[in-house]
C-alpha cells in the first residue's frame, strides 16, 4: 500500500498546485530511509525530489549515500546521485561519479572506486582500493558484485579480475573467499593459501584451503557443526609433496561432545596421521603422539562416573621401532558415591582398567586388566580453638589378570588399608599498614599398608611432589602403587593480600617418614626417610603481572625439580615466560638435566606498528631451540602480519628449518581479522 | 480580469466585492473600524475565510473601501482546491496578500502541510510556509 | 605477634564452617575443586552463602629435545570465583586465582622397558596434575576468603 513520507524544512515555499521547494536543512524520512540536504524540490504529479547537495542518505545503521546532488522519488527508493560516496558499515566506502537506486535494494556505481581506507588531502592515495567499471550493492542479499575491477596497492594496479563477488562488510557468516596467506617455509617452499568458507545452512560451516608452492600440492578442510546436543568439529589435510614421492599424506582431527540424556556427556577425539613427520613438515601440530578416545562421564556434588577408552599411536623417532611395546589401547572404569554418615562422609566406589600392547613379547608386550573396590571414612571437626582436624581411614581391594609377563603370576591381587590424621589452625591478622595476612601451619600423620602380591604398575609410574599433594594420602597419581609405610607431613602457608593489590602467596612443606622405604627415585623429590623441602610461591598485582614458581631442594640445597611461570600485561606490552629446571633422572629417561627457558613478548611500538618476539632457550645446550619474530602494521583499513620463525635443532628425522609468513586482511573485505580498526583522522 | 497563468487554487481576483456576515457587529466611527463577532464568515469570489473575531480596517477618506481584515480566534482559509487553518491572519485587500500565524496547518490535494508561518500572494497564487515546516505526502507505490 | 585463628572464638571466619555450599560440578576438574572446596569449607548443612567457580585449562608443551618431542607438560589454570549471600542475592565478594602443575612425558626406549614414560603412565599423570592443580586452587580461594572475611561477611 502506499506510504507516507515525511518531510521537515525550515521553509517551504509553495509554487502553485504541484510544487514545493522545501530549504533550510530539510530532511525526508520514509522508512528506515533518511535523507537530509540544504534544498529539496517536490514535484508532486511528477512524485520526484530534487534534491541539491551536499546530500546525506542513511539506510538503517549500515548504508550511508553522500551525494551533490540527486534526482530521486518520493520514497527515496529510485533515484540517481551525482558524484556520490556509498558508505557500507562505516567501514567500506564506494565512491562513484555516478550512483543509481532501484527498488530500495540495489545501488549501482559507475566507474567506482571501493576501499576501506581513509583518504585526505595529506594522503590522497589510499593504501589499497578496488576500481570496477561498475559495482552493484544488493542491500538485501548484502553482496558486492564488481565488473572489471583491478585491485591497486599504494595506487600500482596488483590485479585485474573481470567479475568479483564479496560479502557486504555486515554479513556476518557468508560464503564466499576468504584473503590469501602466503607462507614459505625451508621445507615447502613459498606457497600461497587461500581459504574458501561455505555456510552450511545455520548451524554448520566448511573452509577448504588449497595450498600451493613448488614443493606440494595440499588442500585444507575444516568442519564445524553445533547441534542441540552439542558441537563436533574436523579438521584435516590431504597433501602430494617432494618430500615424500608418491605418496599421499594426510592428517585428520576431530573432536565431538554431546549430552546424552541422564546428565551423562560424550566426549570423542579421532586423530589420525599418515606418517609422522607429517604435522611438523606442515606446521599443523606439534604433537608428538596421537590420542583417539571415547569417554562418557557424568559429575555431581556427590558422585562421579567415568567410562573412557583410549587408543594411542606414537609419532616419536625413537619410540617407533618399539611401537609395538607402547600401550595400544587403554580402558579406563571409576564410579564413586559418597553418604553422610555417622557425622562424616562414607565414600565407596568401585574401579576398572585394561592396557592393551601388540607385542606378545614377554615383559615387553605385557596385557594386563585390574578390577577394585575401595571405600573410605572421613570426618572433619573445627575445635574450639580453631583447629579443623580431619580423619580418613580406607580400605582398597584390587585383582589383576596378567599376560605375557613371566614376572607376575596370572591372577594376583593385594588389599591396602590406610588412615591419616590432619590438623590445620589457619590464622589472621591485619598489619599496621592494613594488609590482610592468613598463617595456616598444617600437621598430617599418615599410615598405609599393603597386604598381597606384587601387582603390575601401569598407571603409576611417573610422580611428582609439589603443593597439590603435599597432604594427600599417596603421591602415587594412579591406583597400582600407593605410599606405604608411616610418615608425617608438615607445612606452613602464608598469604598477604596488601592493600594496594599486591598478593604474596607462599608454603614450605616437608614430608618426614619413619622408616625407608625406598619407594620413589630420587628425580622425585620424595626419596629417603626425609622428603625434599618443598617451596612454592606466587606474586601478584591484580590482572597486570603474576609470577608463580616452586622447588624443591635437598637439605645441602641441591635443587632437585624448580618451575616458574610469569605473566604481565599492560595495554602496551604483554609477555609470558616459563622456566623449567629438571635434575637429570635415568628412571624418566633423562640422562642430563633438563633446563630451558621459553619467552613470549609482544609490545606496540606506535599507534600503527607492533612487534612480537618468542623464543625457546635450552640453557643446558646454551642455545636456542626455537626463535620467532612477528612484525604488524595496521591502519583502519589493512593489517600487514609479518612472521618469521626459526627452529634451530636437528636431528636425524627433524631439520632445522626457517618459517616466514605474510598475512594481509583488508577491513571491510571478507573475513575482518582486522577487530576494531584505528580509525585515524584525516590530520593523523 | 484574473492575471497570469493559474498556478492552482491560490489565485485569487482582489477585485471582487468582498461579503461579511456575523452575528454582531460593533463600528467605531472615530477610527474608521468595524468589528464582527460570532462566526464570521468573509467571502471573496471562491475564497471564504471563517473566524471568530474579524476587525476590518476601512481606508482613511473613501468611505466603504476596506484597507485589511485582522481575523483571530481561530481561522480557516478555504479555496476550491485548498483549505488552511491557522490562529490568527490578516487579509491586505490592497496587495493581495494574506499572512496566517499560529500552529498553521495547510492541506493541498493529498499533502497537508504545518509550520509557524504562511504568507499567500493571491494576485501570484504562490504561498510560503516559514518555521518548522513539516509535510507528509503520499508516495505513490512502485 | 598478633595472629588470631579465624576459626577460633572472635575469629575472623567464626561459625563460617560449613555455611557455604559449593555450585555442583559438571566434569572431572570441576568435582576435584568441588571435593577440596567441601573439606577446606566444610560440607555445607544450611547454607548461608553460594559458591561459583569458572574453570580454564591450558597447557604448555616443554623440554622439548632435538627430535621435537615434548618431555614436560605445565597445565596452567584459572579459576573465577564469586560468592553469593543467599538470603539477599548480594555477590558479596568474587575473584580469580591462578597457578601450574607440572608432569613428564619420558621418551621410552627399547633398553628402558615396558614401563616408564609410557603413553597410559603419561595419561594417568596428566589426569593427576589436573587433580593436584585443582586442590592448589582452591587452597588459594580458601586463603584469600579467610584473609578477607571480614570484609565480606553479613
Amino acid at each position: 500500500e502506499a506510504q507516507t513520507a515525511s518531510l521537515v524544512a525550515d521553509r517551504v515555499d509553495l509554487r502553485g498546485g504541484d510544487t514545493l521547494v522545501a530549504e533550510g536543512s530539510v530532511e525526508v524520512l520514509y522508512g528506515r530511509t533518511r535523507l537530509s540536504a540544504p534544498r529539496i524540490t517536490y514535484d508532486q504529479t511528477a512524485d520526484r525530489l530534487r534534491i541539491e547537495g551536499p546530500i546525506t542518505l542513511v539506510e538503517g545503521e549500515s548504508t550511508i549515500v553522500v551525494a551533490d546532488q540527486a534526482q530521486l522519488d518520493t520514497d527515496l527508493q529510485n533515484g540517481i546521485l551525482d558524484s556520490a560516496r556509498l558508505v557500507l558499515d562505516r567501514q567500506l566506502q564506494l565512491a562513484a561519479n555516478q550512483i543509481t537506486r532501484v527498488d530500495g535494494r540495489y545501488t549501482l556505481l559507475t566507474k567506482s572506486v571501493a576501499s576501506s581506507c581513509r583518504v585526505c588531502a595529506a594522503a590522497p592515495v589510499p593504501t589499497w582500493e578496488i576500481r570496477a567499471r561498475r559495482i552493484i550493492h544488493d542491500e538485501q542479499a548484502q553482496q558486492l558484485y564488481f565488473d572489471s575491477a583491478s585491485f591497486r596497492l599504494l595506487g600500482i594496479p596488483i590485479f585485474y579480475v573481470p567479475r568479483l563477488r564479496l560479502p557486504d562488510p555486515t554479513l556476518a557468516r557468508s560464503t564466499g573467499f576468504l584473503l590469501p596467506t602466503v607462507r614459505s617455509t625451508s621445507a615447502l617452499g613459498t606457497g600461497v593459501k587461500v581459504p574458501y568458507f561455505v555456510t552450511v545452512g545455520d548451524h554448520a560451516d566448511l573452509t577448504f584451503t588449497p595450498y600451493l608452492s613448488p614443493q606440494t600440492r595440499t588442500l585444507q578442510a575444516r568442519w564445524r557443526q553445533e547441534t542441540v546436543r552439542g558441537g563436533l568439529s574436523f579438521e584435516g589435510a590431504l597433501s602430494d609433496d617432494t618430500l615424500r614421492e608418491d605418496e599421499t599424506r594426510y592428517y585428520l582431527f576431530g573432536n565431538g561432545s554431546f549430552t546424552v540424556g541422564a546428565g551423562f556427556t560424550l566426549d570423542v577425539g579421532l586423530q589420525q596421521v599418515s606418517d609422522p613427520a607429517y604435522l611438523i613438515d606442515y606446521d599443523y601440530s606439534d604433537r608428538d603422539r596421537l590420542v583417539s578416545f571415547a569417554e562418557l562421564s557424568r559429575y555431581r556434588r556427590d558422585e562421579a562416573i567415568f567410562a573412557r577408552i583410549t587408543g594411542f599411536e606414537t609419532l616419536r623417532d625413537s619410540e617407533i621401532p618399539i611401537e609395538d611395546q607402547l600401550p595400544r589401547s587403554y580402558a579406563q572404569f571409576a564410579f564413586e558415591r559418597s553418604h553422610d554418615v555417622a557425622g562424616g562422609v562414607l565414600t565407596w566406589g568401585a574401579d576398572a582398567a585394561a592396557v592393551r600392547r601388540k607385542s606378545d613379547a614377554p615383559g615387553a608386550g605385557r596385557d594386563s586388566q585390574r578390577v577394585g573396590l575401595s571405600t573410605d571414612w572421613r570426618r572433619q571437626e573445627t575445635l574450639p580453638n580453631g583447629m579443623i582436624a580431619a580423619l580418613t581411614t580406607g580400605v582398597a581391594g584390587h585383582v589383576y589378570n596378567t599376560r605375557q609377563d613371566p614376572t607376575f603370576d596370572d591372577q594376583t591381587g593385594r588389599l591396602t588399608t590406610s588412615a591419616e590424621a590432619t590438623l590445620r589452625w589457619p590464622m589472621r591478622r591485619v598489619t599496621a599498614g592494613g594488609a590482610q595476612q592468613l598463617l595456616e601451619p598444617v600437621v598430617q600423620l599418615a599410615w598405609a599398608d599393603v597386604i598381597g602380591d606384587t601387582v603390575p604398575n601401569e598407571d603409576s609410574v611417573l610422580v611428582e611432589f609439589d603443593e597439590g599433594n603435599l597432604f594427600s594420602l599417596s603421591r602415587y597419581p594412579g591406583r597400582d602403587r600407593i605410599e606405604t609405610g608411616a610418615r608425617a607431613n608438615l607445612g606452613v602457608r602464608f598469604t598477604h593480600l596488601a592493600p594496594g593489590g599486591w598478593t604474596l602467596g607462599a608454603l614450605v612443606g616437608r614430608t618426614a617418614r619413619f622408616d625407608e622405604t625406598g619407594q620413589f627415585e630420587d628425580g622425585t623429590g620424595l626419596s629417603g626417610e626425609s622428603s625434599d623441602w618443598l617451596v612454592a610461591g606466587q606474586l601478584r598485582l591484580n590482572e597486570m603481572f603474576s609470577l608463580t614458581g616452586r622447588t624443591l631442594f635437598e637439605d645441602d640445597l641441591t635443587v632437585t625439580k624448580a618451575a616458574a611461570r610469569m605473566a604481565y600485561s599492560t595495554p602496551r606490552a604483554q609477555a609470558a615466560a616459563t622456566y623449567v629446571w629438571l635434575r637429570e633422572e635415568p628412571d624418566e629417561n633423562r640422562p642430563d638435566p633438563a633446563h630451558e627457558v621459553t619467552l613470549d613478548a609482544a609490545y606496540r611500538l606506535t599507534r600503527r606498528w607492533s612487534s612480537s618476539f618468542e623464543t625457546r632457550f635450552n640453557v643446558e645446550a646454551e642455545r636456542a631451540a626455537e626463535a620467532g619474530l612477528g612484525l604488524q602494521y595496521r591502519t583502519e583499513c589493512i593489517t600487514v602480519d609479518l612472521s618469521l620463525s626459526r627452529r634451530f635443532t636437528s636431528s636425524t628425522s627433524v631439520s632445522a628449518t626457517t618459517d616466514f609468513g605474510l598475512e594481509v586482511s583488508l577491513a571491510g573485505i571478507g573475513a575482518d581479522r582486522t577487530g576494531a580498526a584505528a580509525r585515524s583522522a584525516c590530520n593523523g | 480580469q484574473g492575471t497570469g497563468i493559474d498556478m492552482g487554487g491560490l489565485t485569487q481576483d482582489t477585485g471582487l466585492p468582498v461579503e461579511v456576515d456575523a452575528e454582531q457587529l460593533e463600528v467605531n466611527q472615530t477610527d474608521g473600524t468595524a468589528v464582527f463577532t460570532g462566526g464570521v464568515t468573509v467571502t471573496q469570489g471562491e475564497m471564504t475565510l471563517t473566524a471568530e473575531r474579524v476587525q476590518v480596517v476601512y481606508a482613511s477618506g473613501e468611505q466603504g473601501r476596506i484597507q485589511e481584515m485582522q481575523a483571530s480566534g481561530g481561522v480557516t482559509l478555504v479555496t476550491p482546491e485548498e483549505a488552511a487553518e491557522s490562529q490568527e491572519a490578516v487579509y491586505e485587500i490592497e496587495s493581495g496578500n494574506v499572512t496566517m500565524t499560529g500552529e498553521v496547518l495547510l492541506t493541498q490535494g493529498p499533502n497537508t502541510l504545518s509550520s509557524d508561518r504562511l504568507v499567500i500572494d493571491l494576485t501570484t497564487g504562490t504561498g510560503t510556509m516559514e518555521g518548522g515546516v513539516r509535510t507528509i505526502f503520499q508516495t505513490g507505490d512502485n | 605477634c598478633g595472629f588470631t585463628p579465624v576459626y577460633g572464638p572472635g575469629g575472623a571466619a567464626e561459625g563460617l564452617w560449613g555455611r557455604i555450599e559449593i555450585d555442583a560440578p559438571e566434569d572431572a576438574a570441576g568435582y576435584a575443586l568441588v571435593q577440596q572446596l567441601e573439606q577446606r569449607l566444610g560440607r555445607a548443612s544450611a547454607a548461608e552463602y553460594q559458591m561459583s567457580a569458572v574453570i580454564g585449562l591450558d597447557q604448555d608443551g616443554l623440554g622439548v629435545t632435538p627430535d621435537q618431542e615434548i618431555t614436560r607438560y605445565q597445565l596452567r589454570g584459572q579459576v573465577t570465583y564469586a560468592l553469593e549471600h543467599t538470603p539477599s542475592g548480594d555477590t558479596v565478594t568474587e575473584g580469580a586465582v591462578n597457578s601450574f602443575t607440572s608432569y613428564s612425558a619420558p621418551v621410552f626406549t627399547a633398553d628402558r622397558g615396558a614401563i616408564a614414560g609410557n603413553t597410559v603412565s603419561v595419561l594417568s599423570a596428566e589426569e593427576d596434575a589436573v587433580d593436584r592443580l585443582m586442590v592448589i586452587l582452591a587452597d588459594q580461594i580458601v586463603a584469600e576468603l579467610l584473609a578477607t572475611a571480614p570484609e565480606w561477611r553479613r
